[in-house]
């Protein structure tokens, strides 16, 4: 039994680092993922907050699943995962200010993340806890280097640096279009379509609903 | 079908309540931290229009706030305030220091803004900043393009963002304008007395 | 003429779909059709403005009043998943004309996160009653012209010869971002 369970859990782990990649393959959470890869270091920022909540919520979900009634289910994990979102937010305005000003109000609509709704009631409502956690950290983990790598190319190529790291030297001209809106579809955009191409799969157009 | 409908009501309920309850304990603990964030920011930044204020306080004139500098032996070193406006792309926020002769300027420092990266957004860069230190507001600030500025009250717009570089002009002018009115009134309050 | 640049800002210079990101998931998943984008814009504009006007109310008077700012998020999240379902059972009572061509739609709203982020948006920047409700109703024309646009631009694109591995969401997000960058054009539409 034991070395088939960890088999499941490793499965339930790494299928969200790559085969359903939230950003990449599943094409969720885009507001976020657009909104603040202007940088590498908010990147990360976002995708470790939304870690924290989608961990959270999909184990709080997973603990008291067979307690909640079919038809108030929906209702109870939103007022879960807002409830985490706002712990979240409190603690980066209160530890963190400057990230919590870079992200803004990007911290609250974490709450509309389809990914953690989608993870509550896809994976977690029907799993035990452990499995529910291995799960959301792997989503988590998933969405953050997607965040990551985005937000990494976006300030190379925008500011020529990494994480605040000047990278280009001096004759770099930085690319502006890079850090505005329509730098961020582009880039996202080119990525995907690359990964496509290198991986010949199609990206699974689910969205959320 | 009624046992059912009373176990939805206490789940979600009880949902709220706990959720309500972590959140009220969680927020007591992170709100004194918060806002002393925002203090410590709004310190730095009068300290930064105002470079010989060590300490600063604050007097409320017809609904604006307008911060009072203080030097180590208390004398009055100038005042500064938040100027906002609209800019090339939405709302520009600003400190702005000005001398106790209120003619001149001690310098300004961009809050917040949403201008065009790289070419707007260079307002908050010291380059442009620093050109409002020293600057007079006599008779109105004005922008100049493209050349140095030759007037000590102007300063030059940045090259490819004038929108940007006007925007913070004409902010600066029409709040100042405010500003100094509210000052003058409270000295004519003072001299004369009600 | 403030009211008029809220409107203007929320609509076009600081579209909501290609400024702040609010509504990518349908933006990318519905609009293939000029007609039901149309559709699905009208209902997502109704709900906005009713949640601008809602969600200030339940700021003013309740999370301010009773000093409970922490309750924002939950609060306007609920607000939000029960005025759709309200509308939806109105809609359905009143007109199943309308029904029909809207309530589709209706379930998918809850989860853009347009709507939540016009409550969030409108608390920021401190809008009055009449200045969120015109704020959600700008932000509501600018996510429908955007995703009409972004339809019409798919319906060519059935005709075109787009690589396979670029089809789908890749050639989406870079006509969104073409877009997003004509859209730019309109910046300055606003100042002084």
């Amino acid at each position: 039994m034991a070395p088939d369970g960890e088999v499941t859990l490793s499965k339930d782990f790494i299928k969200g680092l790559w085969k359903e990649n939230p950003v990449i393959r599943q094409i969720l959470g885009m507001c976020p993922t657009l909104a603040v890869t202007n940088s590498a270091t908010n990147g990360l920022a976002m995708g470790l907050a939304t870690t924290f909540v989608v961990i959270s919520a999909s184990t709080i979900v997973s603990i008291i699943k067979s307690l909640v009634p079919r038809q108030v289910r929906i209702a109870t994990y939103v007022i879960i995962i807002a409830s985490f979102v706002t712990i979240a937010d409190l603690f980066l305005a209160a530890k963190f200010p400057s990230i919590s000003k870079a992200l803004g109000p990007y911290v609250p609509l974490i709450v509309v993340n389809c990914i953690i709704l989608g993870r509550a009631e896809a994976f977690a409502s029907k799993h035990p806890v452990h499995r529910a956690f291995i799960d959301a950290l792997g989503m988590g983990v998933g969405f953050s280097w997607a965040l990551i790598l985005l937000g990494s190319i976006r300030e190379l190529l925008g500011f020529g640096s990494i994480f605040g790291f000047k990278i280009m030297g001096a004759w770099f001209t930085p690319w502006i279009i890079m850090i505005l809106p329509g730098g961020a579809f582009i880039t996202l955009g080119i990525i995907i379509g690359l990964i496509n191409q290198f991986t010949g799969s199609r990206t699974v157009d689910t969205s959320c609903h | 079908m009624d046992k059912r409908i009373i176990k939805m009501i206490v789940v979600l309920t009880a949902t709220a309540v706990l959720s309500g309850g972590i959140l009220a304990l969680v927020y007591k603990k992170a709100e004194p931290l918060i806002e002393a964030n925002r203090l410590r920011e709004l310190k730095k930044a009068i300290f930064l229009v105002l470079p010989e204020a060590k300490d600063y306080k604050t007097v409320e004139k017809k609904g604006f706030n307008i911060y009072i500098g203080i030097d180590e032996n208390g004398s009055q070193v100038g005042y500064a305030f938040v100027a906002t406006g609209p800019g090339f792309q939405g709302k520009i926020k600003m400190m702005v220091g000005l001398a106790n002769d209120m003619k001149t300027l001690t310098g300004m420092k961009v809050l917040e803004q949403v201008e065009t990266p790289g070419l707007g957004n260079r307002i908050s860069e010291d380059t442009f900043q620093g050109q409002f230190k020293g600057l007079s507001t006599e008779p109105e600030i004005t922008y100049v393009k493209n050349k140095k500025p030759e007037k000590p009250n102007e300063i030059q717009a940045i090259t490819g963002a004038t929108i940007s570089s006007k925007s913070v002009v004409a902010i600066v002018n029409k709040e100042l304008k405010k500003v100094v009115k509210a000052l003058k009134e409270e000295e004519v309050e003072k001299t004369y007395g009600p | 003429m403030e009211i008029i640049l809220i409107f203007i800002s929320a609509a076009i210079v600081n579209n909501f779909v290609l400024t702040y990101f609010l509504g990518i998931c349908p933006f990318i998943g519905v609009s293939k059709k000029v007609e039901t984008a149309l559709n699905m814009g009208m209902a997502t504009t109704f709900v906005m403005t009713l949640t601008a006007a809602i969600t200030w109310l339940i700021n003013t008077y309740i999370l301010i009043k009773f000093n409970v700012p922490f309750l924002e998020y939950v609060a306007f999240i609920i607000t939000i998943a029960s005025l759709v379902q309200l509308v939806e059972m109105f809609i359905r009572k009143v007109s199943p004309a309308l029904f029909r061509a809207l309530g589709i739609f209706l379930p998918l709203i809850t989860t853009n996160c347009a709507i939540l982020g016009l409550a969030l948006f409108a608390v920021l920047r401190e809008y009055n009653f009449i200045e969120s409700v015109v704020f959600g109703l700008g932000a509501g024309v600018g996510f429908t012209l955007a995703l009409v646009i972004m339809a019409g631009i798919r319906e060519e694109l059935e005709f075109m010869d787009v690589p396979e591995s670029f089809k789908g969401a890749p050639i989406t997000l870079l006509i969104a971002g073409m877009l997003a960058l004509s859209f730019m054009g309109f910046a300055g539409l606003l100042s002084v």
